[in-house]
């Protein structure tokens, strides 16, 4: 009788411990996009009071320690603080890109559908997406090739492609793109090419208001419409003429 | 004459060896030289089993006041041929850790940075004060001072190495007379007992370093805690020890190595097996990398990202906690 107490004390232990498991899991990060649950911030508190106060000295001091320390310093961390961001300058950089691909979905609003008029095409929405973000960079464009240095470091490549594909998805989530086919993943891959290729064009861009930038997107957008059409004809002829071929095949009685 | 008298001493030591063998009869296992030692030391069973608290020392288990006594001893014996020994033992690659360990944590208030936040608040301090813990042989405390002053040009942090052990004190003593911080007041060598800093201020270090140190400590927890205690807020605890290998089949090589080669090495160089066997135990039971950052969070610590680096393969790892403001 005596030995029964703790047993049922043991289970009663575990029972609460299971029942307590869905609600901790309610705040873990989704790998999906709910409506019901917002995500949890990105960073956590410390971090981001080091690295907001950090991006504010990069466009004097560049993607550096020096604007981290600063940083830090502002933030009233000391110098030695900044060892709380294990990849140092990348840290910072990704801040950057995270925080602006976050506040893409408040910068740039769409008419409701339904509303007065018909609403733009999606392929409108993705132009005026990819140019908010790239217009994001303009107070740090003359120190963007920096962070282009650190992004391409071999230890970093894997971090900085992830991010780059989280943007492009964010970019056709926000445009009301719905495929499920595997245009999914030809779509973000195509934006990938085209906003890299035009975030280094805009590093040289000497043009007011950055319109040199604008033309070049524009013709990389229209490029990766002629070259996803021309996939497109390739594979519908591809299908077309093996259908042919194996019907062919079949009145000359191969059985296939 | 020099060669031959350590040619000497060499075939005395394996002679003493055979002897020790020839004593040990029937006892066998990895820890039964450092176990024969401890029955010369305590008469009998009676006194250890009286108190209730116990911890390891390599795989054995003693008595808590116990364990402090026989690692000061292992170090006491060790402390001359520390660094011969590192190097054979890690085949040199302690010196790339330190190395590594030491860039990572930057020491040395950056001029460039400083003027702005030291004009504005008039009493700031002009560089960092570092506390090396368990830093007795001074290995950590020179890179920290040349880092600060050769990357940084910092010529105004400070560094007090704090060991348990007078020996190991007297051995980096010994090497600070050669180095440039000899009489200058940046470098300083404090005997104390990492659990209970009591000549060290609340909130008065910037960083807190211990390099292959916290393996040895009784209690761990309480040593962290006083780290948490003597750091400034925003300040940095920082250590290099030595962890679990990620990958089983690198693991099995290391194994060897350490349990077969180790005690031999130290046998052979410092004449000294057992102490050598209590080094390679006490790694073995030493946490993992994910228990030992759980223990930096209970102490009240933020850790960095996942909260250790791995170095070559796990045989080593850097945790970091930094004391939240």
């Amino acid at each position: 009788m005596a030995s029964r107490a703790p047993t049922s004390v043991s289970v009663l232990g575990i029972l609460r411990a299971t029942s307590c498991r869905p609600a901790a899991a309610l705040k873990l990060q989704r790998f999906y996009h709910s409506y019901e649950y917002t995500q949890p911030p990105p960073f956590q508190p410390a971090e981001s009071a080091i690295l907001s106060a950090s991006i504010s000295h990069v466009p004097s001091y560049g993607f550096t320690l020096n604007a981290l320390t600063l940083g830090a310093c502002d933030a009233g961390y000391l110098d030695v603080s900044t060892n709380l961001l294990p990849r140092g300058v990348f840290d910072l950089v990704n801040y950057h890109l995270v925080m602006q691909r976050l506040a893409l979905k408040d910068t740039v609003q769409f008419p409701t559908e339904g509303g007065q008029g018909r609403s733009s095409s999606i392929g409108a929405k993705i132009r005026a997406l990819t140019l908010a973000r790239l217009h994001a960079n303009r107070p740090v464009i003359h120190r963007w090739q920096e962070a282009l240095a650190i992004m391409a470091q071999p230890s970093y490549v894997p971090a900085s492609l992830d991010e780059l594909a989280q943007l492009a998805d964010e970019i056709w989530f926000l445009a009301g793109d719905k495929s499920v086919d595997s245009s999914w993943y030809t779509k973000r891959a195509s934006l990938s090419a085209v906003y890299s290729a035009t975030e280094v064009f805009m590093t040289q861009d000497t043009s007011k208001d950055f319109v040199e930038t604008e033309k070049f997107l524009d013709a990389r957008l229209e490029d990766a419409i002629k070259v996803g059409g021309f996939l497109g004809a390739v594979s519908g002829w591809v299908d077309y003429t093996g259908h042919s071929a194996l019907n062919v095949l079949r009145n000359k009685g191969v059985r296939i | 004459m020099n060669g031959q008298a350590s040619r000497i001493l060499l075939r005395r030591q394996f002679l003493e060896g055979g002897r020790t063998r020839v004593s040990r009869g029937s006892e066998r296992g990895f820890s039964c030289s450092v176990r024969r030692y401890a029955q010369q030391q305590q008469p009998g069973p009676g006194p250890e089993r009286k108190s209730t608290q116990t911890t390891h020392f390599g795989f054995e288990t003693v008595a808590e006041g116990v364990k402090e006594q026989r690692v000061g001893a292992v170090f006491s014996s060790v402390a001359a041929s520390y660094d011969t020994m590192n190097d054979l033992m890690s085949l040199g690659i302690h010196r790339l850790w330190k190395d590594h360990f030491v860039r990572n944590l930057n020491p040395g208030r950056n001029p460039l940075t400083a003027p702005p936040s030291s004009t504005s608040t008039p009493p700031a301090p002009q560089g960092w004060n570092i506390l090396d813990i368990a830093g007795g042989t001074g290995d950590i405390a020179f890179r920290l001072l040349d880092h600060a002053s050769t990357i940084n040009h910092d010529a105004h942090t400070t560094v007090t190495v704090a060991d348990i052990n007078p020996d190991m004190l007297a051995e980096g003593r010994k090497r600070a007379l050669s180095s440039p911080y000899a009489r200058t007041s940046r470098l300083s060598f404090v005997e104390a007992n990492a659990e209970s800093l009591t000549t060290i201020p609340s909130s008065s270090i910037d960083l807190y370093t211990v390099a292959f140190g916290i393996r040895n400590f009784t209690h761990k927890d309480a040593a962290l805690r006083e780290a948490y205690r003597v750091l400034k807020p925003g300040g940095v605890f920082a250590c290099l020890e030595f962890s679990k290998v990620n990958s089983p089949l690198f693991d099995a090589v290391y194994k060897r190595w350490s349990f077969a080669a180790i005690p031999l090495i130290g046998q052979l160089v410092a004449g000294d097996r057992d102490s050598y066997q209590y080094l390679v135990e006490s790694i073995e039971r030493f946490p993992s990398q994910t228990e030992f950052r759980d223990m930096i969070k209970v102490a009240g610590f933020l850790v960095p990202g996942k909260g250790w680096e791995d170095l070559t393969g796990g045989i080593a790892a850097i945790h970091k906690g930094v004391k939240p403001m």
